[in-house]
């Protein structure tokens, strides 16, 4: 039986979860004007959740036993539907991670979005997201984290969307919506599948006995439902052509929601319910293969693209696709750990871009190099150091997480997954290091002043503190690992030894220099290898057609198909149905209305034709 | 009773309908009194064949009454049919009604 929660650990966790909520009510409902008192608001609110997330993990990390505080929400027989939280060790982390890059982005947002006309409606979707996120990560059952999940991909929808008068924007809001929308399906089948058969409680179903108490095909099936669900949100294979369209929206809502936390959110339930999923063989080789797909095929589309915020958000894609590979592969605290540093340095490089996309106008990387960005010098050094995390390079912590997943990955019987994620390293390094040689290092850089605004301090801050984080983090492998997953940390390292990380390292660095001699030499032809293939360049380009597919899905099987069977049925059946309802009364009462605009003689007739039937129904039934 | 109750029942049924068509049917005023006459002699068959027929002779004094209440009641829709006549020239049922009329 576990302990019971202490207030303060009460009060912190539903203050960190429910200070949002209000901060949300109040902007939306009173501060619409307001544009100042909506921004302290939201920024208060967040960072009252951001000490509450602090506090508890200052005192609660490390612990053996998860702290529960739940209550009985829905009873239907002998099914309880709980409401309430549950903390532990990898909840708490992503509690402070989510928390902490809230406060940095909506102090990123007081500079970045100043002077825009819907700046309160900004904050109070902000505020939206940060508690419909604290509260999912803080959830105790499935069905309470399917809610939120919900409620996360409607603060998507919004803050994508969030410049709706440009038709792309709410176009790109509704794909997003209704890509995760249909993974959630699944997810909501798997839901009501463990509703059925047992519970959605998150630690009954992490007991060791669940297979033998459920079944195995039911948990089998249960799981991969629930996996389907982790594709929709986490945009992977083939779910995925979301996450680029979704950069529509402004750069601090895809550093927070589409880097750091809501598309985390799938990989966090994924760890969640980890012990779950480990029973099943089916869902882990699933996770492998749809992380390998997504990492590979979001890489080689990342080494093409021009737009410095879609090249971000394929890497996003693929770094999801890594973690994932390393939860499957039974990394659990790999895959968490490179969960955390991921939002770090994912998080600091969508920042920078946003600077640079403020001070340039423009999101095409050539163009913004053009421009002449390397003179914004802490900007450019703070995405260095991101790049450098990314693509795994000593010290900063992306190498000490990515390092945990290939070791993970090299434990695992199959040796093809593990050589994936080493090319992905390759493919990585290089596409980052493209970016930043092809911003740092232009060809010819313009002797006019930037076009758009500098910095603010409220945009450099943030950056900043990012950037340290990225440069530290990677140290507190050890603590981490200890706290997540006891087992793994006393065994030491991974199968592979030593010449793993520095085989990873060599190729990160091969990447590196591949990019250097594309784009950063002083006469190079800044002409990537792919781009000389011209057949490759287009699958890469066009997101390998997945777009292309979905357009032709959509149109034959929903427009011309569904909407078309809709349409058909509403004008002939619905509105033929009412038209001749209406058609008919409006008949019938001409008929009897126009009883008495007949002859007299038509009156009698009627008259004797009553008395006649009188007289036989007397005679006859009298 | 020489001629059957029933055949007397029938005649006099058969003539009310008779009667009954003349009123429905006719387009004329003077046409639909004489259907009402005929009906009331109908009537009066049938009271004189019940009079017969239960030895009773009430019922031929009712005949009297009916002949008596027929022609009063054909004077007054004389002078009725007088008056119409004189409002629009003419004795079709129609123009009795208001606006009913496609004559002039």
């Amino acid at each position: 039986m576990l302990d019971p929660v202490p207030l303060f650990t009460r009060n912190a966790a539903f203050g960190a979860a429910f200070s949002p909520l209000i901060a949300f009510a109040v902007i939306m409902i009173f501060l619409s004007g307001r544009r100042r008192a909506a921004a302290a608001v939201s920024i208060g609110a967040v960072g009252l959740s951001f000490l509450c997330a602090l506090a508890l993990m200052i005192r609660h990390f490390g612990g053996q036993a998860p702290l529960r505080y739940t209550a009985a929400w829905a009873v239907s027989g002998d099914i309880t539907v709980t409401f309430g939280f549950m903390l532990d060790s990898v909840s708490l982390l992503m509690l402070l991670v989510v928390a902490t890059i809230s406060l940095l982005t909506q102090i990123y947002s007081l500079g970045y979005m100043a002077g825009d006309a819907g700046y309160s409606r900004y904050y109070g979707f902000m505020s939206l997201f940060a508690w419909a996120m604290i509260s999912l990560v803080i959830s105790p059952a499935l069905l309470q984290l399917y809610i939120f999940w919900e409620l996360v991909g409607l603060a998507s929808y919004l803050l994508i969307g969030f410049w709706f008068q440009k038709f792309s924007a709410g176009r790109a809001g509704k794909k997003a919506f209704l890509m995760t929308r249909t993974g959630d399906v699944f997810f909501l089948l798997g839901v009501l599948l463990l509703l059925s058969v047992g519970s959605v409680d998150i630690l009954q179903l992490n007991e060791v006995r669940i297979p033998e108490t459920m079944g195995a095909g039911t948990a089998a099936l249960a799981a991969l439902l629930i996996f389907g669900g982790i594709i929709g949100k986490s945009a992977q294979f083939p779910l995925m052509t979301w996450l680029p369209d979704a950069m529509e929206g402004p750069t601090p809502v895809s550093a927070l929601l589409h880097s750091a936390t809501m598309v985390a959110a799938g990989v966090y339930l994924f760890g969640r319910l980890f012990p779950f999923f480990h029973h099943v063989p089916a869902v882990m080789t699933a996770a492998l293969a749809i992380g390998a797909i997504s990492m590979l095929t979001s890489a080689a589309t990342a080494m093409v693209s021009r737009d410095i915020k879609q090249v971000w958000a394929y890497s996003t894609i693929s770094q999801l696709g890594y973690m994932l590979m390393g939860l499957g592969a039974g990394g659990y605290a790999a895959g968490i750990f490179h969960l955390t540093t991921h939002a770090g340095f994912k998080a600091l490089l969508f920042l920078c871009a946003g600077i640079l996309i403020h001070a340039c106008e423009t999101n095409d990387i050539f163009e913004v190099g053009h421009a002449g960005a390397r003179r914004l010098r802490f900007p450019t050094a703070c995405m260095l150091i991101g790049g450098g995390a990314l693509a795994g390079i000593w010290p900063f912590s992306g190498f000490a997480s990515k390092e945990a997943v290939i070791a993970a990955l090299a434990g695992h019987p199959n040796p093809v997954w593990a050589a994936a994620a080493v090319a992905g390293v390759f493919f990585t390094a290089y596409y980052a290091f493209r970016v930043i040689f092809v911003v740092a290092f232009p060809e010819k850089k313009s002797e006019t002043d930037l076009p758009g605004h500098r910095p603010t301090a409220t945009m450099l801050w943030p950056v900043g503190l990012l950037a340290a984080v990225t440069l530290v983090s990677g140290f507190f492998h050890k603590r981490m690992t200890g706290a997540l997953d006891p087992q793994t940390a006393a065994h030491g390292h991974g199968a592979g030894g030593i010449w793993l990380p520095a085989a990873c390292l060599a190729l990160a660095f091969l990447g590196i220099y591949l990019a250097w001699r594309e784009f950063g030499r002083k006469n190079a032809a800044r002409i990537g290898f792919i781009e000389t293939k011209p057949a490759l360049y287009r699958l890469f380009s066009e997101r390998w057609y997945l777009d292309r597919l979905y357009d032709r899905l959509t149109d034959r099987f929903i427009d011309r198909g569904l909407a078309d069977l809709c349409k058909k049925s509403d004008d002939h059946a619905i509105d033929g149905f009412l038209h001749t309802l209406a058609n008919g009364v409006a008949a019938w009462g001409r008929l009897v209305s126009g009883g008495h605009n007949v002859l007299i003689q038509t009156k009698l007739l009627v008259l004797f034709a009553a008395v006649f039937g009188l007289t036989l129904l007397l005679f006859f039934a009298g | 009773m020489i001629v059957p109750y029933t055949h007397v029942l029938l005649l006099a049924a058969v003539l009310f309908a008779v009667g009954m068509l003349c009123v429905v049917l006719r387009r004329n005023l003077m046409m639909i009194l004489i259907g009402l006459e005929i009906m009331l002699k109908a009537s009066a068959v049938a009271f004189v064949g019940g009079s017969l027929h239960n030895g009773q002779m009430e019922g031929q004094a009712v005949t009297l009454f009916i002949l008596a209440v027929a022609a009063a009641e054909v004077a007054v829709g004389l002078t009725l049919i007088v008056c119409i006549y004189r409002q629009t020239h003419t004795v079709s049922p129609q123009c009795v009604e208001e606006n009913a009329c496609r004559l002039e």
